[in-house]
């Protein structure tokens, strides 16, 4: 789960944009500039037809330890897992904590960014449904 | 979230990554995490631009089984964000005026390809 904010100046809530992060496909999509697919159950685990073994979904797998508290990732820091998926390896980059300041479409100058404010990509190889896969994936 | 190959760049060092995306599908949740928070549907483009350092780290962990190599970076984000339903965007400053606490950038293995 990952979660980002823009905080509103002069209202007093916050703005929380919870991301839909928590399920991935593999990334072979065309096009010059992407367009990221929304969850998707193209890769649930499919139901054998004929009698065929069943060997799962071709979702990447989740780090077990974070998984069984319903998150998929935990804060970025030094000597934590950083992946989100587990059974994997490939380039990695992980950041957080990030400030800045932006504009709303009326003209409001407002301040972005928590320490939870965390992006990541994870580009290489998974192990899911009994074979390796190649994807690229971002944590946002 | 899939990326497309394009969406990821890398610089012919290898020092610099840009990932760049578009139209990620997210939700607006003001009041989370409140059980009954609404949420709304939202999108979010950005540009996220990582830049490795020159001081090395290593994070290992063999009972967890994951290790990782590389450098510390610098990362740097802009970003659009579009609630439709209550017509609100959201547009960063550019790029180079935001700064990141913690970033680190280089590779991974866990899991299966822990011993490897």
């Amino acid at each position: 789960m990952a979660r980002d904010y823009v905080s509103r100046m002069g209202l007093d809530r916050r703005r929380w944009l919870k991301l839909s992060v928590t399920s991935f496909v593999a990334a072979s999509l065309p096009g010059a500039l992407l367009r990221a697919q929304s969850s998707s159950q193209a890769c649930s685990p499919p139901i054998p037809q004929n009698r065929e073994p069943s060997n799962g979904g071709v979702c990447p797998y989740p780090i077990p330890w974070l998984d069984k508290n319903g998150n998929h990732n935990q804060a970025a820091m030094p000597n934590v897992e950083l992946s989100s998926i587990y059974h994997f390896k490939g380039r990695l980059a992980r950041c957080s904590g990030f400030h800045g300041m932006g504009t709303d479409n009326k003209g409001n100058r407002l301040a972005w960014g928590t320490p939870t404010t965390d992006y990541s990509y994870m580009a290489g190889e998974y192990w899911s449904a009994r074979q390796p896969h190649q994807g690229i994936f971002a944590h946002t | 979230m899939p990326v497309p190959s394009s969406g990821l760049t890398f610089s012919s060092d290898g020092k610099t990554a840009t990932l760049q995306v578009s139209d990620v599908p997210i939700i607006d949740q003001p009041r989370w995490p409140a059980m009954d928070a609404e949420s709304t549907s939202a999108f979010l483009d950005f540009k996220l631009v990582f830049t490795a350092a020159d001081e090395p780290i290593k994070y290992e962990d063999p009972v967890r089984q994951y290790r990782f190599e590389g450098f510390k970076a610098t990362a740097q984000l802009e970003a659009t964000v579009r609630v439709p339903s209550i017509d609100f965007t959201f547009k960063t400053d550019p790029l180079e005026t935001s700064k990141s606490d913690f970033g680190v950038m280089g590779t991974e293995v866990n899991g299966r390809y822990y011993g490897s």
